[in-house]
């Protein structure tokens, strides 16, 4: 299996709405993938594409080697999925739930299950249809990888978690991929969260993939420099390519970067101008990754 | 050594990596011989992803600071007393390189700027 999930100018209409245009996406190796984007942009339609939830209007979309719509027992015993919408059966104990469900899974492993309850403080002897939003979602979580899953989806697994419960999480995200070697897809709006674990970065905006790329590229293609003239007032606009953005005011700007941080010294001289450059991080770097296609 | 990184800074986390590794041999707090933490300890200590640690020992091999031994942790590579030197004059200049852009700004002489430089030099030795 070459891929652990692909699409091939996935494209789906609901109505007059394209929610995913022509999406070309490829994911080989064991990685943490964050699946970034706002509201509305088609992650959740994606993954359910990924998942077989959906089928695909024009195009492919192939997960574990497998169309995603012809999913079967091979494939599913690896996959772990945590939908937005956590549906579960609600007049069953957590403990029942667990039981239930690890009946599908050759590989269950009832220690990581216990020590997942432990670590999450989830009462096994609760009502499912009692829990809170948040302890729901620590069970969905459980429920998903005990099995040792090859690819785990999660979409958006930690709104509802507080912040040690979501540390813990992503800690143990981590250890799924040096131990089990799991590709994870994340989708979250929790940048500071995906920022700490993921080494790739999906982002959609409208239905378009707008960045797929290693995180540590693109902190390295974006910075912001701090210009401050020597002598005299600045231009009343730079024109060097690499300014995507530009706020000026009289002897000092600030501005955006793009590819240019081999061109500071260039640029130091050019306008006789002190400069001193930052790199962005993903929050920062977000609302530029999805403007990118408008301007 | 203990390293420290912020996976909120813009910096990529295998350069903040890097950067204390380098810095550590540098001034010493690291020894030629002495072993360094697994990629999987290492990203399990500092909660980032695998791939991150092993990118950054990947470039440090490659320049010389770390030595790769099949199967085993890295080790701080043996250096001759000339290029410890220079690593230490590139740090410092590293470090120095805002410090004149300020001074620079603030449209100080450069004279008086390394007088202050060498007086916070003579206060910190008493």
């Amino acid at each position: 299996m070459e891929f652990v999930f692909e699409t091939n100018g996935l494209t789906k209409c609901f109505d007059t709405v394209t929610a995913l245009d022509s999406v070309d996406l490829r994911v080989r190796r064991p990685t943490i993938v964050g699946l970034l984007g706002k509201n509305g942009s088609g992650k959740t339609t994606l993954i359910q594409h990924l998942m077989g939830l959906q089928l695909p209007g024009e195009g492919s979309v192939t997960t574990l080697g497998r169309p995603s719509s012809e999913l079967g027992h091979d494939e599913l015993i690896h996959i772990g999925y945590v939908p937005q919408e956590i549906r579960l059966l609600d007049w069953m104990t957590v403990e029942q739930h667990l039981h239930y469900v690890s009946c599908f899974y050759p590989a269950w492993d009832r220690e990581r299950e216990q020590r997942l309850l432990d670590e999450l403080e989830l009462d096994v002897s609760r009502s499912v249809g009692a829990l809170s939003t948040g302890n729901l979602q620590k069970l969905a979580i459980i429920l998903a990888v005990c099995h040792h899953p090859r690819l785990l989806v999660l979409d958006e697994p930690v709104s509802d978690l507080d912040p040690i419960v979501r540390a813990k999480l992503l800690e143990f995200l981590l250890e799924l991929l040096r131990e089990d070697e799991a590709t994870i897809l994340v989708s979250s709006h929790v940048l500071r969260d995906v920022e700490k674990i993921v080494d790739w970065v999906i982002c959609l905006d409208d239905g378009h993939v707008v960045t797929d790329a290693a995180l540590d590229e693109l902190k390295e293609l974006y910075s912001e420099w701090r210009v401050v003239s020597i002598n005299g007032d600045l231009p009343e606009r730079f024109s060097e390519p690499f300014v995507i953005s530009q706020e000026i005011s009289g002897r000092e700007a600030c501005l955006l970067i793009k590819e240019g941080a081999a061109e500071i010294d260039a640029f130091r001289n050019a306008h006789g101008v002190d400069v001193t450059g930052r790199p962005l991080n993903l929050e920062e770097m977000f609302p530029v990754l999805v403007d990118t296609r408008s301007s | 050594m203990i390293l420290l990184v912020d996976p909120h800074s813009g910096i990529p986390v295998y350069r903040q990596i890097v950067e204390q590794i380098r810095f550590g041999v540098a001034s010493g707090l690291l020894e030629p011989g002495e072993e360094i933490p697994s990629t999987r300890a290492l990203s399990a200590k500092l909660g980032v992803n695998p791939m991150t640690v092993s990118k950054a020992f990947g470039l440090l091999e490659e320049d010389g600071v770390l030595e790769r031994r099949p199967g085993r942790p890295h080790v701080v590579r043996e250096r001759r007393s000339g290029s410890i030197r220079a690593t230490r004059l590139e740090q410092l200049e590293r470090a120095l390189r805002p410090v004149v852009t300020k001074t620079r700004q603030l449209d100080l002489e450069p004279d008086t700027a390394v007088q202050m430089f060498r007086r916070l030099l003579e206060d910190e030795k008493r």
